[in-house]
């Protein structure tokens, strides 16, 4: 049977949202019929960027110790799990973000019990300093993982300041956070600040300027916040970190270079040529490194950008003995890229993918409540979405090929491998990406 | 057979061909959402031929007769789909979710690879998959920390040659002897319309998506043999506690308790998913309680400790996690959970049955609330129980069973002689670590 054509997509257009604004805060919602499951989210302009560099983590362990409640000593979760209520806390580099998921039909009574812990929690020392240890215990847990140890150790290798720090403080930095500067953390930036709320769902039978009064009750208006543009790297560059994990099966592989500010990239360019280099499973370092080569599950890269800043990454999995060629191949890719171009159907991919493909990332509430906060965080406008589109509709190859030389930068990059040192330290001096350092998981951060 | 449920919500239907389709509208609009249930899983496996089935998972994305190595991907990626597929003991499943107007598209390619995978298949894809399939092994279980965890429960769990005695990913040797010949027979073997529910979540009319199914796959004919899957009934009790013991470099000592119990869908498995609950999801649980905060000697799991894996033809199985402190050995931390455990045959009260109900049908809800999951969620219903409509009702489930009712089933099923543990400890154990009895 012959191959269907593809019909004509509908038009798409992002749900404008409803603002109103209740006393310092404004509520943004989205109506959607139908979608019995709400999702809640408080926006506080406070992430990791932030934070003094004699408090790093705070906001982690504040985000952590909210999930004690009122009462403290975990009391929240269970009072929410009684509304079929799910507690959301996340910290990133550029937000404080509280929320829940629950029944839109059991919203109230959920609400009631979200604004107290955000507002007025207990924050009783026994309780952070539980908290406190058992994240200093998580970390190394995590990073037994390799690639999670991989992504951790990016920070340090590309800036100094803050951001060499992982964002819930580190194994060292968090240990120094006591319980009045959690309390002092909150009482500033946290309790006395209204933020934005974000609310999508079945609103029928929702009153939003009630909820809006819950949650924000007097506190004051979000300030504006500053922004400055963080230190440079140290060291050469290009350069090779070998992070030692014995016996590993595996080398987990990080490619990884800075990346200007959020607001300073052009997106749907800088995204698309990530999306033609490793942002799909079509993309480029997959089909070369998993399809072709059959070195790994699977290999990727993205932009991860921040209000100030900005990080290119590369990353896959590959056997100890074909990780050097999985860099050269992959720095061979970046290189072809930036020489030759993308093709035409590379771009119609980029281009389609993120233009007729939006209902599809917009189907759920989640989706819609994390666009919203996106929009909060990083002051983008109602129709941010619909204006992101008309940016990748307007993409060129001419307009790819341009972002290829201006944000991939193999020549800046650090590689972090995390994996056997003793297997790999011959050959990965030997590929031509700078000097080879050897280091410890335990000396990474101080 | 045409139905259309009570709440005017699903529709059914069956093509002469055996294929089941099913029909539900999505909550937001200009999206279909489809998902292939194939009846074949690991368990139809045989031993020396283990991770056949998800090894086909990979090589249905590798071309067929009119659709080149990698297209399918690129097809749907192209019109900002998503799109995956995933193997169980149960079943094997593949899914798109694409924006409305590239329906048809996606049921084409659905249909071309069911119809005319095998002529696409070639030895080069196969060592190209393989290796794939490998690297993902090593991956998700050789290189990390308690990967092997799973596939050591399933050992203990299941005896030698029982269809469930092994992980889905299969060994690396036979991985290895994976021939041509015989992935083409799995294929025909398993790969028919009559062994396939086909749902879409859509807010296409009903009649609509059955003309278009029809025409990609009404023509295609069920298989001419159904195979005999192997025989998954369990003579013996487990006759624990059994135990497996791991010293390797994992970053604590980690515990995993699990205990034989009903079948997915029994009546049992729902007492026991609600005990599971009070036990072990959410920070009202008593194992976070206990352990976690009032203790507190294992690491904090956000209150993730205790699940169920749903097995449908055979006995599912109760699993309860938790990795030990800093300073904590494993005895401790496993002694401590087994009491904890224990303490369930004492009763529960109706507030903690209460809370254990909510959990749950918060996770469902959460679950169905996006047209891929609802998709999944139909397309299980179907191929497990013939009930699409159980996507929706599955909470009421746990309405009628009482506090007393989950009380007898932990006091006579989370005991010793039904218990396995597969216990791991750090090789360089802290001072007041003991190896394991």
């Amino acid at each position: 049977m012959l191959r269907p054509d593809i019909g004509t997509p509908a038009s798409y257009t992002f749900p404008k949202p409803r603002r109103i604004t209740v006393g310092g805060g404004t509520v943004v919602a989205i109506d959607v019929p139908g979608q019995r499951l709400a999702s809640l989210r408080l926006v506080h302009p406070y992430g990791g960027a932030v934070e003094p560099l004699d408090a790093m983590g705070v906001s982690s362990l504040t985000s952590e110790v909210l999930e004690d409640g009122p009462a403290g000593n975990s009391s929240l979760a269970p009072a929410l799990e009684r509304h079929g209520a799910e507690w959301v806390s996340r910290v990133n580099w550029d937000g404080f973000i509280t929320g829940l998921d629950a029944p839109a039909n059991r919203l109230g009574e959920a609400v009631r019990l979200f604004a107290d812990a955000v507002r007025r929690p207990a924050l009783a020392p026994d309780d952070i300093v539980r908290r406190r240890d058992q994240l200093l215990e998580r970390f190394w847990l995590e990073a037994a993982s390799a690639s999670t140890l991989a992504m951790r150790s990016l920070g340090g290798q590309l800036f100094t300041g803050r951001y060499a720090t992982p964002l819930a403080g580190g194994p060292v930095r968090l240990a120094e956070v006591e319980p009045e500067t959690v309390a002092a953390f909150h009482a500033d930036s946290i309790a006395s600040v209204a933020g934005t709320l974000v609310v999508v769902g079945d609103l029928s039978g929702v009153d939003l300027e009630d909820l809006g009064k819950t949650v924000f009750g007097d506190a004051a208006a979000t300030p504006v916040r500053e922004v400055a543009a963080p230190a440079p790297p140290p060291g050469e560059l290009p350069r090779v970190l070998i992070v030692d994990r014995p016996g590993s099966v595996q080398s987990a592989l990080v490619i990884a270079h800075r990346a200007p500010s959020r607001s300073q990239v052009d997106l749907p360019r800088a995204e698309g040529i990530s999306e033609v280099l490793g942002g799909l499973f079509t993309s480029r370092l997959n089909m070369e490194l998993r399809e072709r080569l059959g070195y790994t599950y699977g290999a990727g890269s993205r932009f991860d950008l921040r209000r100030d800043s900005g990080v290119f990454f590369a990353t896959t999995q590959v056997e100890a003995d074909t990780t050097a060629h999985s860099i050269t191949a992959s720095l061979e890719q970046i290189a072809k890229l930036r020489s030759s171009g993308v093709t035409a159907e590379e771009l119609a991919s980029v281009r389609d993918s993120n233009t007729v493909g939006l209902p599809v990332s917009y189907s759920t509430a989640r989706a819609m409540a994390s666009a919203l906060v996106d929009m909060v965080v990083h002051d983008l406008p109602d129709d941010y979405v619909d204006r992101h589109r008309a940016g990748y509709e307007a993409l060129t190859e001419d307009k790819l090929n341009s972002a290829a030389e201006e944000y991939l930068h193999p020549e800046e990059a650090v590689v972090v491998v995390v994996g056997d040192a003793e297997r790999l330290s011959g050959p990965l001096a030997d590929i031509g990406a700078g000097p080879v350092e050897v280091r410890s998981p335990e000396s990474l951060w101080s | 057979m045409t139905t259309i449920g009570a709440a005017g919500r699903v529709g059914q239907y069956t093509l002469d061909n055996g294929l089941r389709l099913v029909t539900a509208p999505a909550s937001t609009g200009q999206v279909a959402s489809v998902n292939l249930w194939y009846g074949v899983g690991s368990r139809h496996e045989v031993p020396g031929r283990t991770g056949f089935a998800h090894l086909f998972e990979h090589l249905m994305f590798q071309g067929s007769g009119n659709v080149a190595k990698g297209e399918h991907f690129e097809e749907v990626e192209r019109l900002g789909g998503d799109i995956n597929a995933s193997t169980s003991t149960d079943r094997t499943n593949y899914y798109e979710t694409v924006p409305e107007h590239a329906l048809d598209r996606v049921l084409w390619l659905e249909a071309d690879r069911l119809e005319t995978l095998r002529d696409g298949m070639t030895q080069e894809v196969l060592d190209n998959q393989r290796d794939v399939v490998k690297n993902e092994r090593r991956q998700r279980y050789d290189n990390q920390p308690y990967g092997t965890a799973l596939e050591r429960i399933l050992r203990l769990a299941y005896p030698e040659g029982h269809p469930y005695h092994h992980p889905t990913i299969g060994s690396m040797a036979d991985l290895d002897d994976a021939d041509l010949d015989y992935v083409k027979s799995f294929h025909k073997a398993h790969y028919g319309p009559d062994n396939c529910v086909l749902t879409v979540v859509s807010d296409l009319d009903p009649e609509d998506v059955l003309a278009r199914v029809e025409k990609y796959f009404g023509h295609l004919p069920a298989r001419d043999f159904v195979p005999e899957a192997p025989d998954a009934s369990l003579p013996e009790p487990l006759g624990g506690p059994v135990r497996d013991a791991v010293t390797e470099t994992v970053p604590a000592a980690g515990v995993f308790l699990g205990y034989r119990v009903a079948a997915y869908g029994e009546r049992e498995f729902d007492v026991m998913h609600l005990a599971s609950a009070v036990l072990g999801q959410g920070q009202g649980s008593r194992l976070y309680r206990s352990l976690v905060v009032d203790r507190p000697i294992a690491a904090d799991d956000g209150g993730g400790a205790a699940d169920i894996l749903p097995f449908r033809y055979t006995d599912s199985l109760l699993l309860v996690n938790m990795l030990a402190r800093e300073g904590v050995s494993g005895d401790v931390l496993e002694e401590a959970m087994r009491e904890e455990i224990a303490k369930l045959a004492a009763g529960i009260t109706e507030e903690e049955l209460d809370r254990a109900r909510a959990v749950l049908e918060r996770d469902h809800l959460q679950s169905i609330s996006s047209p891929s999951g609802l998709a999944d969620s139909i397309g299980s219903c179907t191929q497990l129980f013939g009930d699409p409509e159980l996507a929706y009702t599955w909470p009421e489930r746990w309405t009628d069973i009482t506090a007393e009712e989950v009380r007898a089933a932990a006091e006579r099923l989370m005991v010793d002689d039904n218990l396995l543990v597969v216990r791991f400890d750090p090789e360089t154990a802290g001072a007041d670590a003991a190896p394991a009895s």
